[in-house]
């Protein structure tokens, strides 16, 4: 049995007479790189937004670690996104007026952690992730690559348990975008966090352990176990890699780790 | 070209409904300024209007030209003042003054409107019986300084003893018979004053409103310089870019321009009946001027425009100069030093500087402190930043930092506030000089040769009319006074007065007024007053400085809020996309709240406390006297209401704030 940190069932979602999502399920297996594919409109999008406790789903369910995610309300919702999950947009998420080092130590600031000890450990990611020296510079003076990086530095930075990237190369060139993936999936994985991609780049998904394919709000079956070549399982370096363990982090009733392509699977829709 | 503003205006109208929504947040502020500011031009001419109507009162010596003789005094009835003019011609056939049909014979008279009305109103014996004179009409609007002034006009015969009539002591009191050469006349120094005091209120106020034109013109541009950007990068020349951004500002502007008159018109009934001077306006006093108006009008989205071009620059100068953004270069301490010079120039200035003068260097401190706001706020910012523990003050302190002006736009209104309060505080004579004087007592100077005479003659007149009081003589040699005590037994042996009456304090204001009218002509040309009649224009100006600085503070306290609440919004909406991502990636509400609350009280806190020392400064030379009550009231009203209303405008707008971010996709648009 794998360590299923997060599942979603039968996830229903409209927007007016849309139907976004009609009956998806997915689980998310521990330390598990996971793609979401599909075209514009397809509801990739929106399966995200339920995952992660952005949007509430109109039916289905959501768990964490087995807590009913779906079910909380805002506020928990909140905070569970601003302490177990991590996020990575396309671009715009850094504060334009903070320095590197401040945007990477605020969501540890937003739980309480003093300034001198968030900047501290919001240091320690700069080397590893190829930043060293940036830390004094405001986003503006970094490049997109540079950019993408602080904001997985800040996503991670908390210890979620899993990390959600939306487009998290669409504003990169190729090489670049290249290299992004490769720092978030082995900076997820040093962590021992999930990673929930959303992409239509192809190139990006075969970073991940598994890739699933959406269609008008629909996983495609069959479509589920196309990992890619997986280039880097070395994940030594990070500054979560060999801290402490994270309270909450290990799956109760779920000791085994199997390895990272094998934990997870696609469960059909009720209807589908 | 046409190409090019159609763009604009497509661009203006496909801006969705937030870009819609940020070019009404600029009509609307733009309107609110334009409102104010016709306002503040307005009382101008009102004021000079009024200088203008009185001007035929104050007759001006003509020598052997003359073809009438003129002569003024006050009079006064309850606590209101009667200007009576007496008019002797001389040559048939003179145009006649104006407000009147045609020249008055001898033994008529005119009453203005209000005096008309109160002669009817209160027995005669108190008003009517003052002006036995056939009343052969009404006075005209055009020679009345309010609607509710009390004017009386009356022919008399050259010969008859009130044209020959000696001087009064205070030219404030009227004029002794003038001959004049015409009905012209000349403004008189009280209008002038009250003129000279409008202008700077002017100041005061138009300063605040075009600061807060130019930064609504500055919020339509930030949100747009991203997309002008991209233009700028297409191919688009610096020519075309500028003219698109300034076609889209002016389409908002004369929009915001032509509402704010219309919302000015609605207004004037309002307006008009703010009591200066003694009493309201006429409507016609506040309608706005054509020509100032279309000024106005012209001028505000002229402003705007340049006001864009300046905020633009950068997208012109560079296409990636907005895309990339930088910390920014520091501003200079050159800023503060321009204060500092406009500070020195103040020591120089005192009570008898010209009213041009002092405008001047009030205008200047006023766009000094505009030019040093930024600056202050950049360093309290830095500071902030520094010194911050939680992430909401962190947040607000880099804020400052990155945007010292944006947030100075924020404040910079209750700033400018704090200044117009500080001044006006600190000048405010003290209430508590006047207003117990005695006003029970009437007294008139007699000749000395007639003053037994006269004394008698006051004594039967009273008696006559009911009034008990008593009549003595007072002063010495060539000044002497008749002193009637109204109220008082005529003599302390007799007991045919009213007992009830007896008591000294309480002289009722009927049976003062009755005094009044039973001495009416007793000396020629001389009005009976008592104390509290001679304080009476000191008592009003007091009033009117009152009701003055309210105005201005008002006008003040609408812009800064007004601009407050814009600026507010128009953050909002220029980071929804960060805004929204970070409440995407959990960040509580009250934090970003918490933040935006913070950048705007810190740099209020500071520049609202500077600006209002800075305001007691100016006002040094000018004060009459140390720091008063009523002065420190005022202030302590407008910290008050300035936090009050600044809190309250950012409150406002955090259902907008909710709004934004609850999009769980944003994107730049």
């Amino acid at each position: 049995m794998t360590a299923v940190v997060l599942e979603g069932f039968d996830l229903v979602k409209r927007f007016g007479s849309t139907v976004a999502l009609d009956g998806v399920g997915l689980a998310v297996g521990r330390g598990e790189a996971v793609a979401i594919m599909g075209p514009s409109g397809s509801g990739k999008s929106t399966l995200l937004h339920c995952l992660a406790g952005i949007t509430r789903p109109d039916a289905g369910e959501v768990h964490l670690l087995g807590q009913r995610v779906d079910a909380m309300g805002e506020r928990q919702r909140s905070a569970l996104r601003r302490t177990r999950f991590g996020f990575v947009f396309q671009f715009g998420q850094l504060l334009p007026e903070l320095p590197a080092e401040e945007n990477v130590a605020l969501p540890l600031m937003l739980g309480g952690t003093s300034r001198a000890e968030a900047v501290r450990r919001a240091r320690e990611w700069f080397g590893p992730l190829g930043l060293g020296g940036m830390e004094g510079r405001r986003p503006g003076e970094l490049s997109g690559g540079q950019a993408q990086r602080v904001a997985i530095a800040r996503a991670l930075i908390t210890r979620p348990a899993v990390v959600f990237a939306d487009e998290p190369t669409g504003a990169l060139d190729q090489a670049t975008g290249h290299d992004t993936m490769r720092l978030l999936v082995e900076a997820t994985r040093g962590n021992d966090a999930s990673l929930v991609v959303v992409t239509h780049d192809p190139q990006v998904a075969r970073w991940c352990d598994r890739t699933v394919e959406v269609r008008d709000g629909r996983i495609l079956t069959g479509a589920g176990t196309a990992a890619g070549p997986y280039p880097g399982h070395d994940a030594r370096g990070y500054p979560g890699h060999d801290a402490q363990a994270h309270p909450g982090h290990d799956v109760r009733g779920h000791p085994g780790n199997d390895g990272p392509g094998s934990l997870t699977r696609i469960l059909p829709g009720r209807n589908g | 070209m046409s190409g090019l503003l159609g763009l604009s205006w497509r661009l203006l109208r496909g801006g969705g409904r937030r870009g819609l929504l940020g070019a009404g947040l600029t009509a609307v502020a733009v309107a609110v300024s334009t409102a104010l500011l016709i306002f503040s031009v307005s009382a101008n001419v009102a004021f000079q209007g009024r200088a203008e109507r009185e001007a035929w009162r104050n007759p001006v010596a003509a020598g052997t030209a003359a073809v009438a003789v003129q002569a003024v005094r006050k009079d006064y009835v309850r606590d209101r003042t009667v200007t009576v003019v007496d008019l002797a011609v001389l040559k048939p056939g003179t145009a006649p003054p104006p407000g009147l049909d045609r020249l008055p014979a001898p033994g008529e008279v005119w009453f203005s409107p209000a005096l008309a009305e109160l002669a009817r109103e209160l027995p005669a014996g108190e008003l009517a019986g003052r002006f036995p004179e056939k009343v052969a009409g009404t006075i005209g609007d055009e020679a009345l300084v309010h609607p509710g002034e009390l004017v009386a006009v009356r022919g008399q015969a050259p010969d008859s003893p009130i044209m020959r009539a000696a001087a009064t002591g205070d030219p404030r009191d009227g004029f002794p018979p003038t001959r004049v050469a015409d009905f012209t006349g000349t403004p008189s120094p009280d209008a002038q004053a009250y003129q000279a005091l409008a202008l700077i209120a002017t100041v005061l106020m138009a300063v605040p409103l075009l600061v807060f034109g130019g930064a609504a013109a500055r919020l339509t541009v930030a949100r747009r310089d991203q997309r002008l950007a991209a233009l700028r990068l297409v191919g688009a020349t610096p020519g075309q870019v500028v003219t698109m951004t300034v076609a889209e500002a002016v389409i908002t502007a004369v929009a915001g321009a032509v509402a704010g008159t219309v919302l000015y018109g609605l207004l004037t009934p309002l307006l008009a009946g703010i009591e200066i001077g003694g009493g309201s306006w006429f409507a016609a006093d506040l309608w706005p001027d054509v020509p100032y108006t279309l000024a106005v009008l012209g001028a505000v989205p002229l402003l705007v425009g340049l006001s864009a071009v300046v905020g633009l620059r950068r997208v012109v100068v560079s296409p990636l100069g907005v895309a990339r953004r930088e910390t920014p270069p520091a501003m200079r301490v050159v800023r503060v030093v321009a204060l500092l010079a406009v500070l020195a120039v103040v020591p120089t200035l005192g009570a008898g500087s010209a009213a041009g003068v002092v405008a001047v260097v009030l205008g200047l401190a006023f766009l000094a402190i505009n030019l040093t706001g930024p600056w202050v706020v950049g360093v309290i910012g830095g500071i902030t930043a520094r010194t911050a523990r939680g992430p909401a003050r962190l947040l607000a302190g880099r804020r400052l930092v990155d945007d010292p002006r944006a947030a100075w736009r924020t404040v910079s209104g209750v700033a400018m506030t704090g200044f117009v309060a500080g001044f006006i505080g600190f000048l405010s004579p003290s209430s508590g000089l006047l207003g117990d004087a005695d006003a029970a007592t009437l007294r008139v100077t007699v000749p000395t040769a007639q003053a037994s005479q006269l004394t008698a003659e006051a004594r039967e007149r009273l008696s006559e009319a009911g009034v008990p009081a008593r009549v003595a003589v007072t002063g010495t040699g060539e000044s002497r006074f008749l002193a009637v005590t109204v109220g008082k037994p005529a003599r302390a042996d007799e007991t045919a007065a009213d007992e009830t009456a007896a008591d000294e304090t309480a002289a009722d204001e009927a049976a003062v007024d009755r005094a009044r009218t039973a001495l009416g002509g007793l000396v020629p040309g001389r009005t009976a007053t008592s104390a509290a009649d001679e304080e009476r224009f000191g008592v009003l100006l007091l009033k009117d400085v009152g009701t003055g600085t309210v105005v201005v503070l008002t006008v003040s306290f609408l812009v800064a809020v007004v601009s407050a609440g814009i600026t507010a919004a128009s953050s909002i909406l220029d980071r929804r996309q960060t805004y929204a991502l970070l409440r995407l990636a959990g960040t509580p509400l009250e934090v970003l709240n918490r933040a935006r609350r913070a950048e705007t009280l810190v740099p209020l806190a500071v520049m609202g406390g500077g600006s209002i020392l800075v305001g007691m400064f100016c006002a040094v030379p000018f004060s009459f006297s140390s720091v008063n009550i009523g002065g420190m009231t005022i202030l302590l009203v407008c910290v008050t209401l300035g936090f009050a209303g600044v809190i309250g405008a950012g409150a406002a707008s955090a259902p907008l704030l909710r709004s934004v971010t609850a999009d769980p996709a944003p994107r730049p648009d």
